[in-house]
């Protein structure tokens, strides 16, 4: 379960951020992860419940996970499709080789904080 | 879109009181990991080694691997060896006996190794004879195929392996391994009569998630496939060096 070490690392930064801008208490974490992030969002989710209940500062926030699409390149004729998952193949010229780019970022977008 | 400030939370919940603020941070959770990566890889450099990151679930041969690679490129390329294992130091003692530089990492229930284990590993290693003066590094990861695959380490050269009695459906189903790796190698071709191994169908699967994936398939016991394997490795440490 890889999703609980980003949950840590995740749980630092608003650490850090709370310290930061001298908040007490996250309302909200935008996180985006990205199709070919090899993330399971349940697990995400499951990992986040677990340690925002752990601390003060984090006992009430919410998780929203947004999932931003990554672009297929077509190997053949350069065709790109924006897609959410893998395309099975390209729409202009039906190769099936198509290069997958983006899309595998794990990202804290922002935080509601107070 | 929040109408109120622009923000792009989804939600409306969030109230606009004084007090509560949105920050935008726009940083990835893997930020701490892959600074520590970029400055692995630095060493590396520094020190002329190249670095290969091996990918596999447990029991896929990366340690017979390594251990007839070793044989067969003695007195040609020196090696270091990195061992990741949730607990134990049986794969370093493999490797140990085969008289090259190794140490452990146990991650102690952790699925994977990160890049601060590998910065910890690589200082280990220099005060290990011979540890200073390495051409390639071997990391054997963890053996799992979904964990390690998210975590960059530094490597030069990730390697994903799979072995024929796990079938042909692992490009398909761990498709983040496959994606991220320059080579994908096809262990234990011996057993192909007797396993339902359609070499063809994975090779297949892989190259649709990664057109550039080179793969290869080899066999540490009947040595099949080997010399493409040492090409490999020959060509990679002599474009790092050259
Ligand atoms: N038949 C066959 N067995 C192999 C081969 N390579 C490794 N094995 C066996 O597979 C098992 C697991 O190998 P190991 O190298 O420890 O896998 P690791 O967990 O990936 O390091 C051992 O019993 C090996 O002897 C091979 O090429 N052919
Ligand atoms: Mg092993
Ligand atoms: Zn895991
Ligand atoms: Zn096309």
């Amino acid at each position: 379960m890889h999703e609980m070490s980003l949950v840590q690392a995740l749980f630092t930064q608003l650490a850090s951020l709370a310290a930061d801008h001298d908040k007490h208490r996250v309302l909200t974490v935008t996180v985006a992860i990205g199709p070919l992030s090899g993330v399971v969002v349940d697990s995400f989710q499951f990992g986040f419940d677990i340690l925002a209940a752990e601390h003060s500062l984090t006992k009430e926030a919410k998780l929203i996970i947004i999932n931003p699409p990554a672009t297929f390149q077509c190997l053949q004729c350069g065709h790109n499709q924006i897609a959410a998952v893998r395309p099975d193949s390209c729409p202009q010229c039906h190769e099936t080789l198509l290069i997958a780019e983006g899309g595998d970022a794990i990202i804290l977008n922002q935080v509601e904080m107070e | 879109m929040c109408d109120s400030c622009g923000c792009d939370l989804t939600t409306n919940h969030h109230s606009h009181k004084t007090t509560a603020q949105v920050i935008d941070v726009h940083q990835s959770l893997l930020a701490a990991n892959d600074a520590i990566a970029a400055g692995n890889k630095a060493h590396f450099e520094a020190l002329g080694i190249v670095a290969i990151n091996m990918i596999s679930s447990p029991g896929s041969g990366k340690t017979t691997l390594l251990e007839k690679t070793i044989e067969r490129l003695q007195g040609q390329i020196k090696i270091g060896v990195i061992e990741g294992d949730i607990e134990t130091d049986r794969d370093a003692q493999r490797i140990r006996a085969k008289g090259v530089p190794v140490v452990q990492m146990t991650t102690g229930g952790a699925c994977h190794l990160d890049a601060a284990q590998i910065h910890k590993g690589l200082h280990l290693l220099e005060q290990e004879p011979g540890g200073d003066q390495l051409d390639l590094l071997f990391i054997e990861n963890v053996g799992n195929l979904v964990c390690p695959a998210t975590f960059d380490l530094g490597e030069h050269q990730r390697v994903v392996l799979v072995s024929v009695p796990e079938g042909p459906d692992k490009p398909a189903k761990y498709p983040k391994a496959f994606i991220s790796s320059q080579l994908f190698v096809i262990t234990k071709t011996d057993l192909l009569p007797y396993f339902d191994f359609p070499v063809a169908e994975a090779t297949a699967d892989a190259l649709h998630l990664n057109p550039r994936l080179q793969i290869m398939a080899l066999s540490a016991v009947s040595g099949e496939g080997f010399e493409a394997w040492l090409d490999y490795l020959r060509d990679i440490t002599k474009n790092q060096q050259g």
